[in-house]
């Protein structure tokens, strides 16, 4: 492990505290121009509605849930904030990454466990989440961190909720980690 | 922890400034004659009746409609979901908590527009918020929302568009007799209300 | 003056734009902060990173500090600011569905993006999940419906709600930070893990 330390890290990641006030900085940016906050899952959303719009016209229509977002986003869907914003985060993240050297196509696990084990339970992690951010209505960046940044009774709830389960559960998943 | 030091430095002093500013330099609640007077004039109080009725059909949770009617009339015929809070009653205590709130958008309605604008009047001097009145009261709404009636072939296009909508809402309402609409107009889900221009564009967001 | 785009001084397609430029800011801030490492996440609930906590209270406490403050000098209409509603119910439990989703799949769905763009496979492993996450909340959604409506509370800000003015509340969230943040760093001396 200690060997492939140096060759692997790349360069050093950003102070946390920095990079929290840079995060600071760009959320305000966000509610400043756009009066909203950041987010993610919704992009997703938009994805998903438009996929099944393109292969089935008409299951939208005996799915509410999506049928209400379609008629909301007038012109399509993928006409959201939230789909420029991700695909924004797609590039900048590409961009640090190349910069700092860690570009790698890797599954990143602990020494414990097989790569099968972690993409299974990313797999799972994955539904989880996708699931809970829309019974949600967001996740930690669109409920979570934007909530509380203004301060919404919503996102502290939220983040609380994410939080304490993760830490209750941790226990059992320690050997994922750990 | 170095950097946590001089974190800490910056932030806490800027929390201290924003603790010890009056909260009315941050947002102001209260209102003076003068605004009060400005915003009656200008009408802002006023939800329109198409609006009500696409809520309603929507069934959007954030909307209460509020009967300032006497519990007689109320008994009698109330609007789908409403609750009845007499006029004549309006300052007791047990409405306060309905009144004063930003939970929910409260639409003060009676036979007219003349109870439910005073009930406003009071409710707005007391630097409450979220309550609006319903334009033309009960009687445009049975008038024009539940039983709209049809246009003149010459009439613009926004008036079929308004019509359609409402003869959609009041189906979806129980109202009014259901009668198809002409075949060149655009199917009725396509169809939404007419926004009055006063209406400041509510913030969207979220995932 | 502000928010630009709700007070119609920007288009629509600008807003779009600006959009991206925030996403790539934002991308670049959660990569170089170590957000596309699920196992520099998950460190915060075993003690050895807590990266995600520092960044996470940080960042909100900026950007509060700073709406206030804009708000204090009359730059931006924080009533034209979105205030996510609270519904109470779907609140706590899709709270907690993502909170086991986060612990199992060590990723959330914003830093899944980033560390599927750096070539981690199991973020983009975890991207499928939400794609079908998401379509089986829709395709379920009948079974969902009344717990999704569920208490809702309008858009109360936890100040009012606590009684407090903003920037009081404001000062307390900071102090409460602060405090999490020496906690976290004695932590992270006291469970040391080898380099991962």
């Amino acid at each position: 492990m200690s060997n492939s330390k140096t060759e692997e890290r790349g360069r050093r990641y950003l102070n946390p505290y920095v990079g929290g006030v840079l995060l600071g900085l760009v959320l305000l940016a966000a509610n400043f121009i756009s009066g909203r906050g950041l987010g993610a899952s919704g992009a997703v959303k938009s994805v998903v509605v438009t996929t099944i719009e393109a292969v089935d016209k008409d299951a939208i229509n005996t799915m509410p849930f999506m049928a209400d977002y379609a008629e909301s986003h007038s012109g399509s869907p993928m006409k959201s904030w939230l789909v420029f914003e991700m695909l924004g985060v797609i590039v900048g993240g590409f961009l640090s990454g190349a910069i700092a050297g860690r570009l790698k196509l890797k599954v990143e696990h602990s020494p414990k466990i097989t790569s099968r084990r972690r993409l299974v339970f990313a797999l799972m992690g994955g539904v989880l989440f996708g699931f809970g951010s829309q019974l949600g209505r967001g996740c930690t960046s669109g409920s979570a961190l934007s909530g509380m940044a203004v301060l919404s009774m919503g996102g502290f709830i939220t983040m609380m909720a994410i939080f304490g389960t993760a830490f209750a559960l941790a226990y059992f998943f320690r050997r994922n980690w750990i | 922890m170095k950097t946590l030091k001089l974190l800490a430095l910056i932030i806490i002093p800027l929390g201290i400034i924003l603790a010890a500013v009056p909260a009315d330099r941050i947002r102001h609640f209260q209102l003076t004659a003068d605004e009060l007077l400005q915003e009656a004039g200008a009408g802002v109080q006023f939800i329109s009746p198409d609006v009500v009725a696409d809520m309603l059909v929507q069934k959007d949770p954030s909307l209460r409609l509020i009967d300032v009617r006497t519990p007689e009339e109320f008994d009698d015929y109330s609007m789908p979901g409403a609750i009845n809070v007499p006029l004549s009653n309006l300052l007791a205590d047990e409405y306060s908590d309905i009144l004063n709130q930003n939970a929910y958008v409260n639409v003060f309605y009676s036979n007219g527009s003349v109870y439910a604008n005073q009930a406003w009047m009071i409710t707005r001097q007391l630097g409450y918020e979220n309550n609006l009145v319903l334009e033309g009261g009960l009687n445009y709404w049975f008038g024009n929302i539940l039983s709209p009636e049809e246009p003149s072939q010459t009439s613009p296009n926004e008036e079929f568009a308004r019509y359609d909508f409402r003869k959609s809402a009041a189906a979806a309402l129980g109202g009014g007799g259901v009668v198809s609409t002409e075949p060149d107009v655009p199917a009725v889900k396509a169809v939404k209300p007419p926004v009055s221009a006063k209406a400041k564009k509510k913030p969207s967001g979220g995932c | 003056m502000g928010p630009l785009a709700p007070y119609e001084i920007i288009s629509e397609n600008t807003n779009f734009l600006l959009a991206f430029f925030i996403g790539i800011a934002f991308g670049w801030v959660l990569e170089s902060s170590g957000f596309s490492s699920s196992r520099k996440l998950a460190g915060i609930f075993y003690g050895y990173d807590a990266v995600v906590l520092k960044v996470f209270f940080t960042g909100a406490i900026t950007c509060m500090l700073g709406l206030l403050f804009m708000s204090l000098f009359g730059w931006i209409d924080l009533d034209l600011v979105y205030v996510n509603p609270t519904y109470l119910t779907s609140a706590i439990i899709g709270g907690v569905i993502m909170g086991a989703g986060f612990i199992m799949g060590g990723f959330c769905p914003g830093t899944s993006f980033c560390g599927a763009a750096i070539g981690k496979i199991d973020a983009m492993v975890f991207v499928v999940g939400l794609f079908i996450g998401v379509y089986g909340f829709a395709f379920t959604y009948g079974w969902w419906e009344k717990l999704y409506y569920a208490n809702y509370l309008g858009e109360p800000k936890l100040s009012e709600a606590l009684g407090m003015k903003d920037g009081l509340f404001g000062l307390l969230l900071i102090i409460v930070a602060l405090g999490m943040f020496v906690v976290a760093e004695w932590a992270e001396k006291k469970f040391p893990r080898e380099e991962y």
